[in-house]
């Protein structure tokens, strides 16, 4: 990343033409600017004089019931005359006919039901919610106040109230006690008391660094996207990024130029708010309580800017990117929420209890930089897990900084094109649908599995699994007018692939039981990685062969349907072959919705996509598909644990795994119409082009 | 004396339509271009002209061949091409919010002018292109007339040895289409190498100092506008575009004519 004199004239023209934008200046950033703290003043002000009325009001309510006089009695006893005061809060009693009615027209805003223990055993018969009555006491009186919940007064006076009821109780116990005899007032039984060492910084700098990076990144996102959707999307509308593109710049530059640009208006943005917020709490316009305020020394205030640079870098760099794929301004607004909601669900990392750094989300960009400003703040870093965790979100900060810069060379994305495919339907149109079809066919898949269930276990499986799975490619294949034996690979392979398949899939179970026990020890995940149908999930009262044709062979040929089926065929134009086994492989895990079976089934999926692509055939992954879940299974039921044996066994597997993949290149067919497959397919690499017209 | 300033060899470019399959948009090209010339490419909509000039200004990349732009390859030295081209067509616009002075100011930079005569050539332009008037009013406020006059001397701005037009008269009115025609003559008279796009047959005839043919991705004649009259046998530019279609085995040139290129 060079600034060039080239860069510098881009950064200009952007922010030259933002500022002369007068309506985007002044809805996105003086109208935030003033209507913050008028906001927040407001807010404030609204809560003091709520909290203010609460505390002075006068709750009304009315006693009923049996044991009504006797409540009344005691309540006058203790609490003085019949209107009751202390701390401002006044609880006056009155006298109605129809105490529930008045509390619905909200002349109460509660009232004291005081029952003999008769009336009580009877409500709670008459109502299974209510708490049975005490047996042993059968002269025991119940109060019960009623609310209405949707009333803050009601809530607070019936509060109230209970607060004085508990008092009663307390002071009628200890009265007793002391009567037969009690040596010790009761109340001194013992005494309980907290002593908080954590010193101030801490407790201050656990409470910031929970928020803070969630608070950077939204005004960053909220600030930035003001010039980045405009920034490629608004040029492709208004035709300037042809004008740009045939000048000098390079794509590196212009993507640079833009990048600095959008990082320098989003940092400018979050500034004017945050030194906007700092003047009205500086000038006490709006009282926050002393715990807002945190002592940053200058070093500290150092760490938090490197810290922060990948995650700002990443911001900008995402922005852009969802900038350069939207084909107008109004498609790149569409973006911005979901970008939003992606870029601020890793910041709240920090809220969740316990979550170390030295743990899986060290992996996590933005998660992984948000905990280690925690842990900044807090004061306890482990320094490496930080390096770490930065140097990460910085890779993959440059890495989408990199797509952009490639978008800029994608024709497609450049001549903007409408696809097509939308006037053709049939196949062509599928292909463009593909990804938007399983998206879909997932949420519906959700619906099912946790909807759907028969009493038999069988029924479910053979429903949510056989019919599901198999209705999904020919319904495509009937709406699409797709060729049902290329769109499910339906063709031979050399016979040699079969071998490597009965090599393969053994070796494949045994080697990720194994290596999943290693990844444990770094990142702790249940030990049920692979397809892994633990005892529970085995009914004793189903034969065990029902069990492998419900859990693996029925699975096996429709999930291979599905997945390197018809998803491949439609992604062979779209992507490199690489791209298409991660891509399956990871959307067959998402389809299997525990969580810690996704890691497993998607390096499954990606293992059985691979297998496709190199014998252009689905049979093969089948029969791996039916071998992997039925040994799993078989050993299952036969209690025995693959994760037990040791590491050399492991590499061993790996090797054997390793050796049934080479195989199978070896008797390669190459998956048909693999247009980006240049140098996968044997054949010398022809002159097609990649774009789309 | 003249010399090549734009050369294409076998240029070609392949799509991979969902649709279509492979289309071949740009089939083996073979052009030249000299300086002080204007080399008209004619050709219906779809014919390939677009995409050929994108290749030659890097915004797309070959498929096959090569070309070269003052010397240098398109696919090597792809910012050294762009800083010897002015590019326009009626998809390069301007940047609405800034002004005519600072719209030149800021092509002539991104194309490395010298800077210390860039000032220099800033005004040149203001007072060749007639733009005093509105030289710091922002471009969105202009009218259609002012903008054409500001692209074309953003085209230039950095005083390129190689000029593309690709149909620039296509959004215009008349009266803008023929100032534009003026001023791309002027153009090759200061000896730029221009090569120019149209579906209009007229505007061929009248612009241009020799015409090539594009018709279905193919280049099927290059040639003065005399030469392909002796060539033909036919005198009117609409007969020999027809003579050469049909000759090429395509049964639709007739229809394509008749539809869309436009007398």
């Amino acid at each position: 990343m060079k600034i060039t004199p080239t860069v510098r004239a881009i950064i200009g023209l952007e922010l030259r033409s933002l500022i002369r934008d007068v309506r985007t200046v002044l809805m996105s950033i003086v109208l935030p600017v003033l209507l913050m703290p008028v906001i927040l003043l407001i807010s404030v002000q609204m809560e003091d004089r709520r909290v203010e009325r609460e505390s002075t009001r006068t709750y009304t309510f009315a006693v009923t019931g049996a044991e009504g006089a006797m409540a009344g009695d005691l309540l006058r006893d203790h609490l003085g005359s019949e209107t009751t005061q202390s701390d401002g809060v006044r609880l006056a009693r009155v006298e109605v006919e129809d105490p529930r009615a008045a509390l619905e027209a909200d002349e109460l805003d509660f009232y004291l039901e005081a029952l003999s223990a008769r009336e009580w055993q009877e409500a709670a018969e008459a109502d299974s919610t209510l708490r049975p009555g005490l047996d042993d006491f059968d002269d025991t009186p119940v109060f019960r106040l009623v609310i209405k919940s949707d009333r803050t007064a009601s809530r607070n006076g019936a509060d109230e109230l209970s607060d004085r009821l508990i008092d009663i109780r307390s002071d009628r116990r200890d009265s007793v006690l002391i009567a037969a005899g009690f040596p010790i007032p009761p109340a001194e039984v013992a005494v309980f008391d907290t002593a908080n060492v954590a010193s101030l910084d801490e407790v201050q700098g656990a409470r910031m660094g929970r928020f803070l990076t969630l608070f950077l990144v939204m005004l960053m996102v909220m600030g930035g996207s003001v010039l980045a959707v405009d920034t490629l999307a608004g040029e492709k509308e208004r035709g300037t990024l042809v004008t740009i593109l045939t000048t000098a710049a390079s794509r590196d530059e212009i993507v640079t130029a833009k990048l600095l640009a959008v990082i320098a208006v989003a940092l400018a943005i979050a500034v004017v708010q945050v030194v906007n917020l700092w003047v009205y709490l500086g000038l006490d316009l709006i009282p926050v309580g002393s715990s807002f305020a945190v002592s940053i020394t200058p070093g500290t205030a150092a760490i938090l800017l490197v810290l922060y640079l990948p995650i700002v870098a990443l911001t900008a760099g995402l922005l852009l990117l969802t900038s350069a794929y939207a084909k107008s301004f109004k498609e790149a607004q569409l973006w911005l929420t979901p970008v939003l909601l992606g870029m601020i669900a890793p910041t709240l990392a920090p809220l969740l209890p316990n979550l170390q750094l030295q743990s899986a989300i060290i992996v996590v960009p933005i998660a992984n930089v948000s905990i280690a400003v925690r842990d900044v703040l807090v004061g306890q870093p482990s320094w490496l897990a930080v390096g770490i965790a930065w140097s990460i979100t910085a890779a993959v900060a440059a890495w989408v900084t990199s797509l952009s810069v490639r978008a800029l060379s994608d024709e497609a994305v450049i001549t903007g094109d409408t696809t097509r495919a939308e006037f053709l339907g049939g196949p062509a149109l599928f292909r463009a649908r593909v990804l938007r079809l399983f998206m879909l066919f997932w949420a519906v898949k959700v619906l099912i599995d946790f909807n759907l269930a028969w009493d038999d276990l069988r029924v479910t499986i053979f429903m949510n699994v056989g019919v599901v799975f198999l209705a999904f490619p020919l319904i495509l294949i009937r709406i699409f007018k797709l060729d049902p034996v290329e769109a499910l690979a339906l063709r031979a392979p050399k016979p040699g692939v079969w071998i490597a398949v009965l090599l393969g899939a053994p070796a494949g179970l045994l080697a990720f039981t194994i290596v999943a026990q290693f990844v444990n020890l770094f990142i702790p995940v249940p030990p049920e990685m692979l397809e892994n149908f633990g005892q529970a999930l085995l009914p004793p009262d189903i034969p065990v062969w029902q069990i492998i044709v419900m859990m693996s062979v029925i699975p096996g040929i429709v999930e291979e349907l599905t997945f390197r089926g018809i998803l491949i065929h439609g992604l062979r134009t779209r992507w490199s072959p690489t791209l298409i086994a991660l891509v399956t492989g990871l959307m067959f895990g998402f389809f299997h919705f525990q969580l810690f079976r996704i890691p497993g089934t998607a390096v499954l999926g990606m293992i059985l996509a691979s297998v496709v692509l190199m014998t252009g055939s689905v049979f093969p992954a089948m029969l791996w598909h039916i071998l992997n879940n039925g040994l799993a299974l078989y050993l299952a039921t036969q209690d025995v644990d693959l994760s037990v044996e040791s590491w050399p066994v492991g590499v061993a597997a790996l090797a054997a795994l390793g050796m049934s993949m080479w195989l199978i290149w070896k008797n390669r067919t190459p998956y048909p119409g693999l247009t980006k497959a240049t140098r996968f397919a044997s054949e010398p690499a022809t002159t097609l082009a990649s774009g789309r017209r | 004396m003249p010399e090549v300033r734009v050369r294409t060899e076998d240029l070609t470019k392949v799509f991979y339509d969902d649709g279509r399959g492979e289309v071949r948009a740009v089939d083996s090209v073979n052009i030249t271009c000299e300086s002080g010339e204007i080399l008209g490419l004619l050709g219906a909509n779809g014919a390939g002209k677009t995409t050929t000039l994108r290749m030659l200004a890097t915004v797309l990349a070959p498929t096959g061949g090569n070309a070269w732009v003052h010397g240098h390859e398109v696919r090597e030295a792809a910012e050294q091409v762009r800083a010897s081209l002015g590019f326009y067509s009626a998809s390069t616009a301007l940047y609405p919010k800034i002004t005519p002075r600072e719209t030149l100011r800021f092509f002539a930079r991104v194309n490395n002018y010298p800077k210390a005569r860039l000032e220099q050539r800033v005004e040149y332009l203001i007072d060749r292109f007639g733009m005093e008037s509105f030289s710091d009013s922002r471009v969105e406020k202009l009218s259609s007339g002012m903008k054409q006059k500001v692209s074309i001397a953003r085209t230039v701005a950095h005083d390129p040895p190689v000029l593309i037009f690709d149909e620039p008269t296509v959004a215009l009115d008349v009266l803008n289409a023929i100032e534009l025609r003026d001023i791309i003559a002027k153009l090759r008279d200061d000896g730029k190498a221009i090569i120019f796009s149209t579906h209009i047959m007229s505007e061929a005839e009248q612009l241009c100092d020799r015409i090539a043919i594009i018709h279905h991705g193919r280049i099927l004649a290059t040639d003065t506008l005399d030469g392909l009259r002796q060539s033909t046998g036919h005198h009117y530019l609409e007969d020999i575009f027809v003579h050469y279609a049909n000759s090429s085995g395509s049964d639709d040139a007739i229809g394509m004519v008749s539809d869309e290129v436009v007398g």
